[in-house]
Order: C-alpha cells, then sequence, then structure tokens
C-alpha cells in the first residue's frame, strides 16, 4: 500500500521462514535487501549475518574470521546469548534506518517489520533498554542507546499489534498491549484484526436463508441446481463462524487504546494476489 | 498416514469409527509431547489429549503447560492455574459428559524458577549459587535467554517423570520459533553454560589458552573496546561462576535428550490446514526425523466440513453471485421478492469457505504424504471451546 503510493519501502523478516517474500510475489530472500515490486524491497534477517556486518563495519573484521578457531566465539554471541541476539535483529533494523543516500536523503521511508510471535516482540524491542542497564561504557553503550532511541521515538517507531477474531489472540493481543502501555516507551500504532469474517449482516439475508432451508428448496432448485441445501450449509456455518467472532473483536476495541481496522478472510492462497487484497482492505479500512 | 477419525462429520463414513482412538493409542506412553506452529490448538488438544486418557484408561495422567498460564486454565474451565498442580474435578468433566477413570491434574510452570532450582541444584556451593542468583546478567537471562522457555518445559517434564508422581506427562509446548528452538533447547543451554570461549574471552590468562591468544588478541580489543574493561571484567567473572554448572547442566541435557528419544515417548504434531501452519508442521516432522525422535501422531484441527466442496451448492453460489437475472429468477420460484445484493451476499459467503475448503484438501493430501503415522482430523467447531464442554467435545474426537 505504501510503496504504491510512491514511498520507499524496506520489508524485513524476523525469523526468516521466506514467508514475507512469497507474499510479495518473490521467492525468500537473504540478508541483503532485495527489489520485489517497485519502492518495495525485503531482507530477512539473521543473527550471524548481522553480527558479521556489525564486525565489518565497526572493526573491519573479514568474513574469512569464520573459518578460524574463533569461529565458536562468533557463533556463540550471535545465536547463544540472550540480549546480543536480539540487539543484533533489532540493531541491523536501526541500521537500516540510517542508512543515506549520496545525497543525504534516507534510503528507506519506511520500515515494515514483520516481528516475532507476541509472546516475543518485547524482549527483542526492549532488548536495547536491557543492555542499557548492563552496558555502563564502551562503544557499544553509544550504540545501544541509539538503538533505544529509535525503538523508544513516537515518530519513528510503532508497534502494530495483529489479532484474530478468536478467543486467546485477542487476550493475548490484549495482554501485550497493557504490557507496552504499562511498562514500555514503545509507541503502538494501529491494531489489526485480520482473518474476519462477516456474519449475515441484514434481516433480508436471513429471511432468505430460512426460507431455502425451509420449504424452498425445492422451488430454488429450479433456478440454482441440485446444490441448494449444500449451499444453505456452508451460508449457515459462515455466519456461525462471523457470529463466533463478533464479541473477541468487540472485546479488543473496548481494550485498546488504539483504533482496530479490520480485515476481511481471504480464501486465495498467500502470494501477491492475496496481498493486494489485504492492501486495498486496509486502504478502505484507514 | 492412516486415519483415525474424530467425529463423523457430514458425509464422513461410518465404518471408520471402529478404528482405535488416539488416546487409546497413546494412553500407554509415559510423556506425550504437543508441539506445532502457534495458534493451531496445541493447547485445547494438549488438554482434550489428556482427558480423553484419564477418561479411558486409570492413569494418573498431568497436562503441563507453560505460555500462557490463562489458556490451559480456561481450556480447563478453571479461574487459575499455578506451578502446584491441581486436580481438574471429576465432578465436573462427568456433568460435561466426560467421566473419569484416572485422575487428571493440570498445571503451569515458572520458568524463573526452573532456572534457579537448576543454578542451585548444580552449583558446587551455596555462596556460588547466591552469587549467580544476585548477579544482574543472570537476572536479564533467565528470562530473556533464547529458548529459555522450550528449557523450562523441558527441565521440568524430566523431573516430573524422574519424580513418577503421574503416569502419563502431557505437555503443551510453548509457540517456538522454530523446531530445532525446542527440541534442541537442553544442548543449547548446556552450550551456554559451557561457553569456555567467551570466559577466554574475558579472562584469557585463567584458562591458559596461551596458544591462541595470537588469534585472540584482535576479539580482546573488539570486546574491550565494544563493553569497556569494566564490564568485561564484571562479565568473566560471571561467566567462571556459571561454568562451574557445566558439568551438572551438561549431563541433564544429555538425560533430557535420551527420554526424548525413548519408546516411552511420543510426539503428537497438532496442525491446522492452512498453509504456514502445514510448512512448519512439515519442518517439525523432518527435525524429529532426524533427531530420532517418535512421532506417533497427526493431530489436524479445525478442519473444514466436506460439505463446502460439494460441486452443486458451489455451482449455486455462483448463480448468485455472478448470474444478475439469478436473483430474480429466484424470487420468482420462491414466490416473495429477493433482492440482488442478499442473493449476492449469500453467494459470497458459500464462495468464501468453499474455497477455503478447496485449499485445505490441497494441504490434506500433501500431509497424509508427509508421515506414516495415525492422524486425527479435528472438525472446526462454531462454539467456543475455551470452557470445559468445549474440551469434553474435542477430547470424544480423541
Amino acid at each position: 500500500m505504501a510503496a504504491r503510493r510512491g514511498i520507499r519501502v524496506l520489508a524485513v523478516e524476523v525469523d526468516a521462514k521466506g514467508d514475507l517474500a512469497e507474499a510479495l510475489g518473490h521467492p525468500p530472500v537473504g540478508f541483503r535487501p532485495v527489489v520485489v515490486q517497485r519502492n518495495l524491497s525485503v531482507l530477512a534477517l539473521h543473527p550471524e549475518d548481522s553480527f558479521q556486518e556489525y564486525l565489518a563495519i565497526f572493526f573491519k573484521v573479514p568474513r574469512f574470521t569464520r573459518l578460524t578457531p574463533l569461529k565458536g566465539v562468533f557463533d556463540f554471541i550471535a545465536t547463544g546469548v540472550p540480549g546480543p541476539r536480539d540487539m543484533l535483529l533489532i540493531g541491523k533494523i536501526a541500521h537500516e534506518e540510517r542508512r543515506r543516500e549520496g545525497d543525504g536523503r534516507p534510503l528507506w521511508d519506511l520500515i515494515v517489520v514483520d516481528a516475532t510471535s507476541s509472546g516475543e516482540v518485547l524482549p527483542q524491542l526492549t532488548a536495547a533498554r536491557s543492555m542499557r542497564r548492563l552496558v555502563r561504557g564502551g562503544m557499544l553503550r553509544s550504540q545501544v542507546d541509539f538503538v533505544d532511541a529509535m525503538v523508544t521515538d513516537h515518530r519513528k517507531t510503532a508497534l502494530c499489534i495483529t489479532a484474530l477474531p478468536e478467543e486467546m489472540p485477542v487476550v493475548e493481543a490484549l495482554q501485550l498491549h497493557d504490557e507496552v502501555v504499562g511498562n514500555t516507551d514503545i509507541g503502538l500504532g494501529p491494531c489489526f484484526l485480520n482473518r474476519s469474517i462477516a456474519a449475515l449482516s441484514s434481516p433480508r439475508q436471513r429471511q432468505l436463508v430460512d426460507l431455502l432451508a425451509t420449504g424452498g428448496a425445492r422451488s430454488a432448485a429450479t433456478v440454482l441446481g441440485e446444490g441448494v441445501q449444500g449451499l444453505v450449509a456452508g451460508v449457515r456455518l459462515a455466519d456461525a463462524l462471523g457470529r463466533l467472532g463478533q464479541p473477541f473483536a468487540r472485546r479488543l476495541a473496548a481494550g485498546l487504546s488504539v483504533p482496530v481496522l479490520t480485515i476481511p478472510l481471504v480464501a486465495a492462497r498467500p502470494g501477491l494476489a492475496t496481498t493486494r487484497v489485504v492492501a486495498a482492505a486496509l486502504e478502505s479500512a484507514a | 498416514m492412516s486415519r483415525v477419525p474424530g467425529e463423523p462429520g457430514p458425509g464422513e463414513p461410518a465404518e471408520a469409527a471402529a478404528a482405535p482412538r488416539l488416546a487409546d493409542r497413546l494412553g500407554a506412553l509415559d510423556v506425550i509431547v504437543c508441539c506445532g506452529s502457534g495458534g493451531v490448538g496445541k493447547t485445547t488438544v494438549s488438554a482434550a489429549l489428556a482427558a480423553a486418557i484419564a477418561s479411558t484408561s486409570d492413569r494418573r495422567v498431568m497436562v503441563l503447560t507453560i505460555d500462557p498460564a490463562r489458556r490451559l486454565a480456561s481450556a480447563l474451565g478453571m479461574a487459575g492455574l499455578g506451578a502446584d498442580p491441581i486436580a481438574v474435578s471429576p465432578t465436573r468433566l462427568r456433568e460435561a459428559g466426560l467421566p473419569l477413570r484416572g485422575q487428571l491434574v493440570a498445571a503451569t510452570l515458572d520458568q524463573k524458577s526452573v532456572w534457579d532450582r537448576m543454578v542451585e541444584r548444580y552449583s558446587p556451593s551455596r555462596q556460588v549459587a547466591r552469587r549467580i542468583l544476585q548477579n544482574r546478567f543472570y537476572q536479564g537471562i533467565s528470562d530473556a535467554f533464547a529458548g529459555s522457555h522450550e528449557y523450562a518445559a523441558l527441565e521440568a517434564l524430566y523431573e516430573l517423570h524422574e519424580e513418577g508422581e503421574y503416569d502419563c506427562l502431557v505437555v503443551d509446548t510453548p509457540p517456538s520459533r522454530s523446531a530445532l528452538d525446542f527440541l534442541e533447547a537442553p544442548e543449547r543451554v548446556a552450550d551456554f553454560v559451557g561457553a569456555r570461549l567467551l570466559s577466554w574471552l574475558a579472562h584469557p590468562s585463567r584458562l591458559g589458552f596461551h596458544a591462541m591468544n595470537l588469534a585472540a588478541a584482535p576479539l580482546l580489543h573488539i570486546a574491550d573496546r565494544l563493553l569497556g574493561s569494566e564490564m568485561l571484567g564484571e562479565l568473566g567473572d560471571f561467566v567462571g561462576d556459571l561454568q562451574t554448572l557445566y558439568g551438572g547442566v551438561q549431563q541433564r541435557a544429555r538425560a533430557v535428550g535420551r527420554l526424548l528419544r525413548s519408546r516411552r515417548v511420543g510426539f503428537v504434531l497438532v496442525t491446522t490446514l492452512e498453509a504456514p501452519a502445514c510448512a512448519e508442521a512439515e519442518r517439525f516432522a523432518s527435525t524429529l526425523r532426524e533427531l530420532s525422535m517418535p512421532l506417533r501422531a497427526l493431530v489436524i484441527n479445525r478442519v473444514l466440513p466436506n460439505l463446502l466442496t460439494d460441486e452443486a451448492a458451489i455451482r449455486a453460489a455462483d448463480i448468485l453471485v455472478d448470474d444478475h437475472r439469478g436473483a430474480r429468477a429466484l424470487g420468482r420460484a420462491l414466490g416473495v421478492p429477493v433482492d440482488a445484493a442478499s442473493a449476492a451476499a449469500l453467494g459470497r459467503a458459500h464462495r468464501l469457505l468453499s474455497e477455503l475448503a478447496r485449499r485445505e484438501a490441497g494441504q490434506l493430501t500433501r500431509l497424509g504424504r508427509l508421515t506414516d503415522v495415525p492422524s486425527v482430523e479435528v472438525p472446526l467447531i462454531t462454539a467456543p471451546v475455551s470452557d470445559l464442554e468445549g474440551l469434553v467435545r474435542v477430547a470424544g474426537m480423541l
């Protein structure tokens, strides 16, 4: 949606499973940003690559270090230690945010991060804040300060919680919201309620279903063929699923301090076509 | 993949109901680990499977969860759940339609206390344990360590199995970034605690790796510039203390690994038929094979009914959506006015689910090629399953 408006977007996938690139019609990408659409690039985060890049930029450590006995140290710091691992992920995003064109303009107007699950996202976003408590000096301190400032600057960063209209996703979304508001300085963007199914919305629609279900099936078959009963069963199932989600959607909206944008369930398989449908839904919801 | 049907849906073959139920097939195991990607209903399936085993056998069954506590409590119809095991009321279960032959107990884990117990168990002295527990680095890592949820679940599982108070432990695993994060958590923790190279980085002279000092000098320089010498020294002292735990933790990691590969343990892979969940299930099954860990069953949750792929119904929906004369003709046939918008809304509602059901059918075929273990299809339930009645309904399908 943003790229179509001419905004230069970097989409970042944190768990590096390749789903984000595929959703944008491109095969899985690596650690370097790859242009997948006009104004839209994607990269997949890997803590190990992030660490290598960090060392190369700040300490001129070459990649061949990985062939030396120090490999264990690199692997350990990049993937084993809690704070640094999360810092390397969020640090790479901060690095991309800082990148500039030759004329001084930012390389990206917007960075959209497909973050990890709601239970794991806060340790990542607050990794810099946690490290500030541990690191008192050295070069790392100033870098940690920079990352923390970026994450907590409401003009730069917003966390957008995404939920489904089901009980546990809504409970977890509300828990995350309360934790962010109560215990962090991170700003919140709108919440996305994804995969919503519309219940039958008008009395006329319900009357028609009842009519088809009770006495009208035989008469309707002259127009609709032999599938009237199956049609009614499917419509009633969709209606039931839509109704099932409604109280959870209301609970979500009531518990959040930010607006909720509803995105309808799209039946097509994940890919560019589905992404375009979701983008259109977001555009109209916004 | 041999099929163990759940509740027969419309059009389901009735003869298949004679096949052994999943609870019968798995009920003799000591440990059942329910795994799969987030949001597929692992907690509900874990609790329902535990309830089904306790209803079909006289075993003492414990269902154990780590994250978040409220999910299991809600599935079991309880107000809350803590680290202390709580018996699920047999009376309430009977009233909900599931009489118990055995016992059903539920608990959640306090991951911090699992870590603290590990430190206390393996420290060479109380002073070292106290030093570690009070250290600010430790207080940060025991919550934030990559894999700490997974490690806590497996550590507690091992403790409970060793204590032998329960005949069957059903574990609801935490949502992991990947299958490996969960399955290799004990080894990762052992590697973390035993990271000799980091200690050497902090105190190179102490460990006497003189031969490596030449190679290490640039790294030490980096560490010093990065962290500052004060923090580097402090970190070195902490790592030094932490490494006194290494022998015990490594031994435990090996024991947990042996348990997870034993014949008394079974993994149940839970998935829905959505593409990302199926892809994660494929990765999980492949990882289990690589690690020689026994996958015993596949539970496919929230399966849409077959009637949605009925071609005649799909054609009827197409007429309502695409044929602008359809509504008028339908009105004439029914003898009441039918507006085109209402007719199209009905057609679209059916089309949405029928398209999903078609995709699901494709995923089901793909999953069928994944493994030859028994599978159960749990149909989509259009009522809340977050109470005891809902849980009993799912248990009846397992």
